[in-house]
């Protein structure tokens, strides 16, 4: 049998008028469920951004409390020969203090009372590949350094994930919640219209449509329900984005936040087709119920 | 054409609607099947249509056995009867060209080969004039003219109707039979469900009377009643 797009569409946007506040309340619920999903899509690629250019730090910290200069020299010696390693400098208790002092020289209230004591020498590893960080910092534990001695991106890249995670697991959690939720809505929703129209499905039925026949139309019309829906809520997420690259860029210049993180067109495709596929799987199970019991 | 074997029809709660019933229908016959309310007429037409299964016994349509038929099979079986109810079925949010051109859509013919027919067919009804009105914008009888069209455009090989004249004046009535009369004269075998006495008795046809379920009788030319 020929596939009569055009008589399916007609017949579907028919359908959506005549159950216009149902079809409001599928659409609604898409744009909802959608809309969360792609924020937690947001949040995970930000995140999955910034833990990528922490990863592209190169400098690994050790620091040696209570260390002569001497010691200092030891190790700074040591290291630099070391083949990851591009440059080292020792930083004694003076100059980590002057450091601190000149980077929140707009605060002095924090440094007032401090002594130099509080701030241990340390020697600064500059490597030539970020990649290394990590066999670099194990070498250097080898050499007696605990964790709490040593700085570098995958202690920041392990807080990060832990703290995140949390985030990302919730809004899966949520999303999956809503997703749930708009099958359901949009599924009633083509429900109702059947059962409002069931005598016309009979009727159908008898003049010889095939099951098929007769679904398309109403797949059509979740297909439909599920696009406006998806379709606003996928436009309004990369919108929010844009927002928040905007404002990050301004009031948290530290935190390395790009608008690269997050691929506009990949994000509009996927919220799109998750948004389109409730809608075909929602009308597709109520209408397909329904067959089977005439 | 049309063979029913033995069939008997048993309801849920023991109602019996057929029973033991055999009945030959050939090519090209018009058949009246007569009887009062409840006496089986519906079933036998519902039975057709597959719509239900018997309790026991087999029927032919066309050649096929209906209980061999699966159920994605049943579309394409009822495209082969044309049927006409008593309430018309008419889908009510399209025109009557447009519930003519249903019937069309669903067996999947061509946007040009449903655009010259439908208001041929219309035209044979005689409703050329009304194929943009909705059906509650038509009489009774437009109505069912309308049905008619629907089911004889796609020429089935059968005509079904129960009880087609049943919501019509008598006026209105002869018309619609003589439609059904000569869809028939051009080959299609009909089956006329009624309980029409005066329309029996004026068109002499083959009458099968039921009641009780029981076919209790079968004439060629007859007539609603037993002629004394």
């Amino acid at each position: 049998m020929r596939f009569n797009f055009w008589f399916f569409l007609v017949e579907a946007l028919k359908n959506v008028r005549l159950n216009l506040l149902m079809s409001i309340t599928a659409v609604t619920t898409t744009f909802i469920c959608i809309l969360v999903f792609g924020l937690g899509l947001l949040v995970s690629a930000h995140i999955q951004g910034v833990i990528g250019s922490v990863r592209q730090d190169v400098s690994v910290e050790a620091f040696m409390p209570n260390a002569s200069s001497d010691q200092l020299d030891a190790l700074a010696q040591k290291v630099r020969g070391w083949p990851e390693v591009a440059k080292v400098t020792e930083v004694s208790q003076e100059q980590a203090f002057a450091e601190f002092k000149d980077k929140f020289k707009d605060q002095p209230d924090l440094y007032r009372d401090l002594d130099q004591s509080v701030f241990p020498p340390s020697v600064q590893i500059q490597l030539k590949d970020p990649s290394e960080a990590n066999d670099v910092a194990e070498k250097l534990k080898q050499e007696g350094f605990t964790e709490d001695n040593l700085s570098y991106p995958q202690q920041t890249i392990d807080r990060l994930n832990s703290v995140t995670s949390y985030v990302i697991w919730g809004l899966y959690g949520a999303t999956l919640l809503f997703l749930i939720a708009s099958v359901l809505l949009i599924s009633n929703a083509i429900r109702l219209s059947i059962f409002a129209r069931r005598k016309e499905i009979e009727v159908m039925k008898l003049v010889g449509a095939s099951d098929s026949f007769v679904r398309t139309p109403f797949v059509f019309e979740g297909l439909l329900q599920g696009l406006v829906g998806a379709g606003l809520a996928a436009f309004a997420v990369v919108w929010i984005n844009y927002l928040f690259v905007d404002w990050a860029h301004n009031d948290l210049p530290y935190v390395p936040i790009s608008s690269d993180a997050v691929n506009a067109p990949f994000v509009l495709v996927v919220l799109v087709a998750v948004g389109v596929g409730i809608g075909v799987i929602g009308s597709f199970l109520s209408v397909t119920r329904f067959l089977r019991k005439i | 054409m049309i063979r029913f074997n033995n069939v008997t029809k048993v309801y849920g709660n023991d109602t019996v609607a057929l029973e033991r019933v055999n009945l030959e229908i050939n090519a090209g016959e018009f058949v009246f099947l007569v009887g009062a309310s409840g006496s089986g007429k519906s079933t036998m037409v519902r039975l057709i249509l597959k719509e239900m299964e018997p309790s026991a016994g087999s029927i032919y349509v066309n050649g096929t056995k209906l209980s061999s038929v699966p159920r994605r099979r049943i579309p394409r079986l009822r495209r082969d009867i044309g049927c006409v109810f008593q309430d018309f079925k008419l889908l009510p949010n399209k025109t009557a060209a447009e519930n003519v051109a249903y019937a069309m859509e669903v067996t999947g013919q061509r946007r040009r080969t449903i655009r010259t027919k439908v208001p041929q067919i219309l035209d044979l009804v005689g409703l050329s004039g009304k194929m943009g009105k909705y059906p509650e914008q038509l009489s009774g009888g437009e109505q069912q003219r309308v049905s008619i069209a629907r089911a004889f455009v796609s020429q089935p090989p059968i005509l079904v109707a129960d009880e087609p004249t049943g919501n019509l004046d008598p006026n209105t009535s002869v018309g619609i039979m003589q439609l059904l009369h000569r869809i028939n004269r051009i080959g299609t075998t009909v089956l006329v469900a009624t309980h029409d006495r005066e329309m029996v008795d004026v068109m002499r046809k083959r009458v099968v009377a039921l009641e009780d379920g029981r076919i209790v009788r079968d004439k060629v030319r007859g007539a609603y009643a037993d002629e004394v």
